[in-house]
């Protein structure tokens, strides 16, 4: 396609190499699945707009980055500003950001480094104005400094250890309020009570149109499969927040009629899997595709790139607007299951209650090299989900497709496992 | 006469197996995987068939397993090699009354599986990204010390002193430790003991990862390798059970699950 504005220095983002690894991908989980619903054909043309072309992304206002779920976003949305959640995905972004951390560290948090140095990186956020970097793990903490010399402007959003204790609680409430101070400063605009309502409808409704979504993947046999579902919540990271909910108001709507229609999207006995620690995230869907190609079905995940940035929603009906800040922050503290957390019981709880509400067969637990604290809870989870007779496959992987030979060996042979089990049972 | 057949592709060597319609194993073949897999392995296939006196059309059922299962395309189906070789292990096992954990080491990986009681894989584990460890370590290093792959085992045990230490079971820094104590005098015997236990270290620390009950089989082409065998035995602390032709039991387990496959259609 010949673009007839280009120049001399603007980017071929459809030859560059990143483009090469998104448009790859895409094809895969377009072309390989016979079954895609139509209003998937949104997500496909989003991405292939933003990673294979370099389209900006759509902001109004000013554009905040922000490297992890805890950053609140409402906050960010209440200043007339626009979040973009900056964590990447990329194979070539993460080679990048190898000079900047020593090489067994976390894929995720190399991939943002390198994107963030790259030039004409995707998504294009060239318009960021501020990032902010919640001090969650290691890695991303000291990642701050490393983004600043880059050039950036960086906040960070300091945040508790644990988080069950009051101390924990009030810190991090103190934590969102300098926040809260720096986005005015950023923007130049007053916090007001209508203004923060106002960003929390909206992304209730994004929320409770992802809960409709979630819901509707209870179905057996299931109505669409999980690579398409990540797409989806991959979309949230960095898509405009209303054209993104009614995108999936109407998948909705597409998948509401296959259930009554008693569409398949997958075999009946195809093994239901729950999808648990560290995120996939766009272009890196490495795992839940070798799943799904294998004949297996994604039906539910814990991960921040999905369910647990999305599920848990704000609603906060305090009268002071400081109030509704605290309300606020509690809800990006208190139901988080990240294992960054000491005491992490939730988790457990959580995977089970998903594994029964979503009549699940097994789990595959993701845990990319270097994230030391997946790679420290995978026990506890093992034997919580063992004592209940839940197969569980712990996958050690990065960004790279060297493995994915191996991989695709080991899980074919957990799916068969599955199915010999299920076999047994009847 | 009905026969059922499993073609294992390898990373080195391609097996076939023919079982009867009773499940008896009729023969098995070997032959090197090469450049050409595909031909290679309709080779294989026909002439063990051949050898047999079985026509083409009596073999209802083929399943392949191995890394080229699912480009073989005249297979019926196909099934990963972890699930094959736990059932050919079981099968093959019962002559040694049941067994629950496998260590399979092939060309390029090395694998841990356990059993369950009613002969199900209840955990398996696998290397990764590194073939550190596992049949190609074995080639190399005996093309270093300029000795066949089938003496090591010999070498072994011929030695007056104890097993040198390998530290490294990778491929190519382990080359430079061997031509290291090769430059220094030691003898090969002791080198090559010291390569076993090295390779049984690396493999029993994967094994301990799923849970090691007794009866331990063990198979793949390495399983041939007496002086390996006693290493593992030794780093273990357990007896290991091994079959008659470890190389083929994977695709023995293709076959018996070809039978099945087919009489449950």
């Amino acid at each position: 396609m010949n673009n007839t504005t280009s120049d001399a220095t603007a980017p071929a983002y459809n030859r560059s190499r990143q483009a090469r690894e998104a448009e790859t991908l895409l094809d895969r989980i377009q072309d390989d699945f016979p079954d895609n619903p139509q209003a998937m054909r949104y997500f496909y043309d989003l991405f292939r707009n933003v990673y294979c072309q370099g389209e900006p992304v759509k902001h109004e206002g000013t554009l905040v980055g922000t490297t992890c779920i805890h950053a609140p976003e409402e906050l960010i949305y209440a200043f007339g500003a626009t979040p973009v959640r900056l964590c990447n995905g990329s194979y070539h972004y993460d080679q990048i950001g190898a000079d900047f951390m020593p090489a067994k560290s976390c894929p995720l948090v190399k991939a943002t480094l390198g994107s963030l140095h790259a030039k004409a990186a995707v998504p294009n956020t060239a318009a960021l104005e501020l990032i902010v970097n919640p001090t969650t793990c290691d890695q991303k903490t000291k990642a701050s400094a490393m983004i600043e010399a880059m050039g950036y402007k960086v906040h960070d959003l300091e945040l508790p250890p644990a988080k069950e204790s009051e101390e924990a609680r009030l810190y991090w409430q103190r934590s969102v309020r300098r926040l809260a101070l720096r986005l005015r400063e950023l923007t130049g605009r007053k916090l007001t009570r209508s203004n923060l309502k106002t960003a929390m409808a909206r992304t209730a409704r994004a929320q409770t149109a992802f809960r409709t979504l979630h819901q509707l993947r209870k179905s057996a046999p299931a109505l669409f499969l999980g690579k398409d579902a990540f797409l989806v919540t991959n979309a949230y990271f960095f898509d405009d927040l209303d054209r993104w909910t009614a995108a999936v108001e109407q998948l909705n709507t597409e998948l509401q009629l296959r259930q009554m229609e008693g569409f398949q999207a997958a075999q009946k006995r195809a093994p239901r899997i729950l999808f648990t620690g560290s995120p996939p995230i766009f272009p890196n869907l490495k795992l839940p595709l070798l799943i799904e190609e294998a004949g297996g079905v994604v039906v539910a995940d814990e991960t921040c790139s999905a369910n647990r940035m999305l599920y848990d929603m704000t609603a906060v009906d305090e009268w002071l607007l400081n109030d509704m800040v605290d309300g606020l922050a509690d809800r990006y503290l208190k139901p988080c299951t990240c294992p960054i957390f000491t005491r992490n019981d939730d988790r457990q709880r959580r995977l089970l209650q998903l594994a029964a509400d979503f009549n699940v067969d097994g789990v595959v637990y993701q845990a990319f090299a270097g994230c030391q604290v997946y790679e420290m809870e995978y026990r506890s989870i093992a034997d919580v989900l063992a004592a209940q007779g839940i197969p569980m496959l712990y996958v050690e992987t990065d960004y790279s497709p060297d493995d994915m030979g191996q991989l695709s060996t080991r899980i074919e042979a957990f799916l068969e496992s599955i199915k010999t089990r299920k076999r047994n049972k009847q | 006469m009905n026969y059922f057949a499993g073609i294992d592709i390898g990373s080195t060597a391609i097996k076939a197996a023919v079982v009867d319609q009773d499940g008896k194993l009729i023969g098995t073949r070997i032959t090197p995987t090469g450049s050409m897999f595909h031909k290679n392995a309709m080779e294989a296939f026909e002439t063990l068939l051949a050898q047999h006196g079985i026509a083409r059309e009596a073999v209802k059922f083929v399943t392949a397993t191995g890394y080229g299962r699912k480009l073989f395309k005249e297979a019926d189906d196909s099934i990963s090699e972890i699930t094959a070789n736990a059932i050919g292990a079981c099968e093959a096992g019962r002559a040694f009354g049941g067994v629950r954990t496998i260590i399979n080491i092939g060309g390029q990986d090395s694998k841990a599986i356990q059993i369950d009681v009613n002969g199900n894989v209840c955990n398996f584990a696998m290397n990764d990204k590194c073939a550190a460890g596992t049949g190609r370590f074995l080639d190399v290093a005996a093309r270093n010390l300029e000795i066949d792959l089938e003496e090591l085992g010999e070498y072994h045990f011929g030695g007056s002193g104890a097993p040198l230490t390998i530290n490294s079971t990778c491929a190519v820094f382990a080359e430079s430790e061997i031509i290291g104590l090769l430059a220094k005098g030691h003898g090969k015997q002791e080198i090559v003991a010291g390569i076993h236990y090295s390779i049984a270290r690396r493999t029993v620390r994967l094994a301990k990862r799923v849970g090691i009950e007794d009866r331990v089989y063990f198979d793949g082409g390495p399983a041939l390798n007496k002086g390996l065998v006693a290493a593992l035995q030794d780093e273990l602390g357990r007896e290991l059970v091994i079959p008659e032709q470890p190389q083929t039991t994977t695709a023995f387990g293709a076959a018996v699950l070809a039978r099945s496959q087919y009489l449950a259609e």
